[in-house]
């Protein structure tokens, strides 16, 4: 028997500590307290001592019932000819990455879906192409399977993003919350209450269980990387950053700030350049990880004489100065390595696609953007861009804070979203997540943060709106996002967060600037559904849609630059309050 | 008094949301049902309703129900006219879906509202409240109404509404009313009758002091009150003469022992009991009914005959159950409390689930919704409601048995049974009398058994067996919970009787 060991005893809060993170709200006169908005009152039974191992099941069991229940309305592209949609790209990855060899990944049938994501997605498509044909081999059947909607293969793919979710975003996100609480010491019940909040964000769960996409794969491999660099454990930050890139390259919207921060704490407070040294073999190595298996495979493949001749030379080798030996050893691994990256980055597309909130959609309504050379909206693209993410990322260097990092991050990927190049509506989920994060920080849950983070999600999911109608997602859309709403006690379910006089309390043009927007997104729903677009204006609502969400995002990016450059004192004018700690940082 | 968070508005809120997102889901011809319902009281006059037959699923509910459903019709003219059809057989438009399903949910208003008044009415609202909110997000009504399709919600919240109302002596003659009513709108409800009878019988018509001596004012507006209900519900069709082919309808008992799924019941062990014996009958020297073999062996047919054991009447059942109800029904008349009439309810439905004709496995909601009212009592309740929580809603796990919903019924019950049966576990009060030797151990293993049960029932038979003894998970599932429900029976009877 081992010797008894006293259980840890939490420190028991004042009720005033509570009122001042946001979670409780106490009666002026009575003295009463009660939850400031209804999330905080579902979590109120565990305020006292609770095991975390009951506690932490149930929020699971519950979040993932309204992810599967969002699992079963439509997806994109159901019953949609010719190209059906994100399901069905999915579905025949699956099938050509457990039916093809690996040298045929990047090329075969590349109007049909092609592969155009790095390789840790091919991995991951392999392993549930494997797995769904044990059980059924007609769902990822060589070319039979194209455009399969079978309902049992719908269930399965649903569950292979609920397991991808729970097996990597999930415990992710838990251990992420349990260094930011350490990291500025939040108790534990009220970091369970941004927990929910953040599991519950309905974009994700729209974008992921709904559309259909492997999106929290990504998200949970960049959160675990966050939570890595919280934790101060910098080189496994690299691996899961270098991890969340191999399985999408959406996650380039966050390399920024990752860099800046990884160089800042290798040169402030003193130059370190061993550590600096290390950052950078880690992540080559990581690269050459993820890129590895695949690579081996074409060797191996080459090794059996599987011919590879006829497959043509990717624009990236073509345009080198020198001519290839097609017959040296090097040549198949170095060409299917070219044709990956000329997979993953088509800078052939255009600037943007379909219709997506940003800067270039938004400006190219008044000012037709096409008129240009691509190559000069390329340039225009990199530059605006630049000029975005310089702000945040010269700060992050500067003042390498962890509780820095998820500012950054946001701001960071603001600006890429709003200027860069090749932007989907589906990409709104980068930045939101880093500024959903920021709801278990510091004052996370007073109005002055929540208000704003609950905002960009608001507009997150309307911008993405469109896109989800084509689903057949409206109810969902409009279920999760009331009841995301509702738990947060934001707008339109509630205005409490707006109010005068309490902790943590909006300026005058926040809430001018909020609850504008807020009216604008009813009002635009309200036109969407009942009035009908005049006929040689078809895209009214859609334009409607992105001219609002643009400004919008503009205003969450400045919001983000603003605090941060508050919470970094940088500048003596932009935070008044004497200097507060940062107690354990570095 | 501080507040209870989460409140009842607020756990409906989520609750509701939940229930939305499950609008596609799985729905059993229950929906088809209520649609042709629908459909035949907009469409045909009134003297027609029992008469009408396009559809196999006639009208079978008592004539509130179709008033209810009439109401129901008339917004469905401007969303979904061709779901009001007759002929048209089987007609789900997703406006249709739409549309019903969220007449369910509009329903299920009574439900939260009568919650309300019980935990406003109640001694210690903390407990009151915890239980109410068992009954709300009970997995139960969840996969019955949401996902099956029925008005179980709506219904159940006018048991609830009427046993709240029993609570008070000024407003007892409202509990007889609303009872009434709600065995106007579904008969089944006729088997938690007797004890009403009874209670109101002792509580309102006689004296407190001397049951010789009948109080004639409050006899006189009960018996009023009451008629005057059944009047409005059966009248119109008293005027067409038509009441004989209304009960025909209500009351078809042609059909078999057990229903079509073996509810977890006495009959589900007599049956088990009967099959075990096919195999031991040559050892032991009994007789084997050869025709009966094959009727068995399905184990879904309606008509259940027995091989070895002898045939059951609906006679024998109907003295079987109203013999238990009587012998709980002695107690409440000699000491009519409000405790002792919730508890003979919750009697008078396990009597019924366990020894009725035909009963079906939902039927098990008139056991668990009274009882969670008690639950909290004290901790020798809770002793006895903790098998049957987990029996009650396993056995419903049957009803759903397509994939899409499997996650939901199964995340959803482990879910409610962790939740509340801990927050039980943390604030029932301890009881003044010891407790029962054991019976907390017997039941910790019953609720270990259920986790690998449900997991051969739903995963492993099929990757064992594949399609074949289909009807051996059933059997195991209705065999495990009627052990749960006897078990609950037997120890929610003592503590009833030693109370």
């Amino acid at each position: 028997m081992s010797a008894h060991k006293p259980r840890r005893r939490r420190r028991l809060e004042d009720p005033s500590a509570y009122a001042n993170h946001g979670t409780i709200h106490v009666d002026a006169q009575t003295k009463k307290q009660s939850p400031a908005f209804p999330l905080v009152a579902f979590l109120w039974p565990v305020k006292g001592p609770i095991s975390q191992w009951v506690l932490l099941p149930l929020i699971l069991m519950v979040v993932g019932l309204f992810r599967w229940t969002t699992g079963l309305w439509g997806y994109s592209g159901f019953q949609s000819p010719p190209m059906h949609g994100d399901f069905e790209a999915q579905r025949h990855w699956m099938e050509i990455t457990t039916h093809l060899p690996a040298s045929q990944w990047y090329f075969h049938d590349l109007d049909w879906w092609g592969l155009d994501y790095p390789p840790l997605t091919a991995y991951h498509s392999w392993v549930l192409g494997k797995l769904g044909n044990y059980i059924n081999p007609t769902w990822f059947a060589i070319m039979d399977s194209r455009a399969l909607d079978d309902p049992d293969l719908k269930i399965y793919m649903r569950a292979t993003a609920l397991v991808s979710e729970y097996l990597v975003y999930v415990p992710a996100v838990i251990i992420c919350l349990r260094h930011l609480s350490h990291l500025q010491h939040i108790n534990t019940w009220e970091s369970y209450i941004a927990l929910v909040a953040i599991l519950m964000q309905p974009g994700a769960i729209l974008i992921d269980h709904g559309h259909f996409q492997f999106n929290t794969v990504m998200l949970g491999l960049f959160v675990a990387s966050v939570s890595s660099m919280l934790a101060g454990r910098h080189l496994w930050g690299c691996v899961f950053f270098v991890g969340s890139l191999g399985f999408k390259q959406m996650a380039l919207f966050w390399s920024p700030a990752v860099f800046a921060y990884l160089c800042g704490i290798c040169v402030f407070p003193r130059v370190r350049p061993l550590k600096f040294v290390g950052i950078a073999l880690i992540t080559i190595l990581s690269f050459a990880i993820v890129w590895a298996p695949f690579l081996f495979g074409v060797v191996y493949e080459q090794y059996r004489n599987i011919p590879i001749k006829h497959l043509p030379m990717p624009p990236i080798l073509a345009a080198l100065p020198f001519r290839l030996d097609r017959d040296a050893l090097y040549y198949p691994a170095l060409l299917q390595f070219a044709q990956s990256l000329h997979r993953i980055f088509p800078f052939a597309r255009g600037l943007f696609e379909d219709k997506v909130a940003n800067f270039w959609c938004a400006l190219h309504t008044f000012h037709k953007l096409n008129r240009y050379s691509s190559v000069f909206v390329q340039r225009a693209a990199l530059l605006a861009t630049l000029f975005a993410i310089a702000p945040p990322c010269i700060i992050i260097f500067v003042r390498p804070k962890r509780v820095l990092l998820p500012l950054a991050l946001a701001a960071t990927s603001w600006g890429f979203f709003l200027c860069s190049y090749q932007v989907h509506e589906k990409n709104v989920l980068l930045p939101l997540l880093p500024m959903t994060l920021l709801l278990s920080g510091q004052d996370g849950l007073l109005p002055s943060v929540r208000a704003w983070v609950g905002f960009a999600n608001m507009l997150g999911i309307w911008t993405m709106f469109p896109l989800l109608k084509r689903d057949e997602l409206r109810v969902p859309y409009f279920a999760l996002g009331f009841l995301w709403a509702y738990l947060m006690g934001l707008p339109p379910t509630s205005l409490s967060a707006y109010r005068s006089g309490i902790p943590g309390g909006l300026n005058t043009l926040t809430k001018l600037i909020h609850l504008s927007f807020y009216v604008g997104m009813i009002v635009w729903h309200v036109a969407e559904g009942f009035v009908e677009p005049p006929e040689n204006k078809p895209d009214l609502w859609v334009v409607a849609n992105v001219l609002g969400g643009a400004p919008g995002f503009g205003i969450c990016y400045i919001w983000c630059v603003w605090t941060l450059l508050k919470e970094s004192h940088l500048v003596a004018w932009a935070s008044p309050k004497a200097e507060p700690m940062e107690k354990k940082s570095q | 008094m501080d507040e209870l968070y989460p409140s009842i508005s607020q756990c409906a809120v989520v609750a509701t949301v939940l229930k939305v997102l499950l609008f596609p889901a799985y729905k059993s011809t229950d929906f088809e049902v209520h649609r042709n319902w629908l459909a035949l009281t907009n469409s045909l006059p009134l003297k027609e309703w029992y008469f009408e037959q396009t559809s196999e699923w006639t009208l079978d509910y008592p004539p509130f129900f179709a008033y209810f459903e009439w109401v129901l019709s008339q917004p469905a003219r401007f969303i979904e006219p061709g779901l009001l059809n007759i002929k048209a057989l089987g007609f789900d438009s997703w406006k249709t879906v739409y549309y019903q399903r969220a007449t369910v949910l509009a329903s299920e208003l009574v439900l939260v509202l009568a919650l309300y008044i019980f935990v406003q009415t109640s001694p210690s609202k903390k407990l009151a409240h915890v239980s109410a909110l068992s009954i709300l997000l009970s997995p139960g009504l969840l996969i019955i109404d949401h996902i099956h399709f029925q008005y179980n919600g709506f219904l159940y919240g006018l048991l609830i509404l009427s046993v709240t109302l029993a609570r008070n002596r000024s407003t007892l003659l409202l509990s007889g009313i609303i009872f009434a009513a709600l065995l106007c709108l579904k008969h089944i409800y006729l088997y938690l009758a007797p004890a009403y009878f009874v209670y109101l019988l002792r509580a309102y018509c006689l004296s407190p002091d001397n049951i010789l001596r009948p109080r004639i004012t409050n006899c006189l507006k009960l018996g009023i009150s009451i008629g005057v209900i059944f009047v409005a519900s059966f009248g119109p069709f008293a005027y067409f003469n038509q009441i004989p082919q209304v009960l025909s309808r209500l009351f078809p008992f042609s059909r078999g022992l057990c229903h079509a799924y073996w509810a977890p019941n006495i009959w589900a062990m007599y049956s088990f009991t009967d099959r075990v014996l096919i195999y031991l009958a040559p050892y032991i020297g009994l007789n084997v009914d050869a025709a009966a073999l094959s009727s068995v062996t399905r184990g879904r047919v309606g008509d259940t005959s027995f091989a070895v054991l002898p045939d059951v009447t609906p006679g024998t059942t109907f003295i079987i159950t109203l013999t238990f109800q009587i012998i709980c029904l002695i107690k409440l008349f000699l000491k009519p409390s409000w405790e002792g009439f919730v508890g003979a309810v919750t009697l008078c439905g396990y009597a019924s689930f366990l020894f009725g004709w035909h009963v079906h496995e939902k039927a098990i909601l008139l056991v668990i919704i009274p009882f969670s009212l008690l639950a909290l009592k004290d901790r020798r309740y809770l002793g006895a409601f903790r098998p049957l929580a987990v029996a009650g809603h396993v056995s419903l796990f049957p009803l759903l048995f397509t994939a899409g919903e499997f996650p939901i019924k199964i995340i959803y019950t482990i879910f409610w049974l962790i939740l509340f049966l801990l927050a039980f576990d943390r604030l029932a009060p301890a009881s003044s009398r010891q407790r029962i030797f054991l019976l907390d151990r017997f039941s910790l293993l019953y609720i270990a058994v259920s986790i690998p049960l449900i997991a051969y029932c739903s995963l492993l038979h099929r990757i064992i067996f594949g399609p074949r003894l289909e009807f051996l998970p059933l059997m195991f599932i209705s065999s495990y919970s009627a052990i749960g429900v006897v078990g609950s029976w037997v120890g929610f009877s003592v503590v009833y009787f030693s109370q």
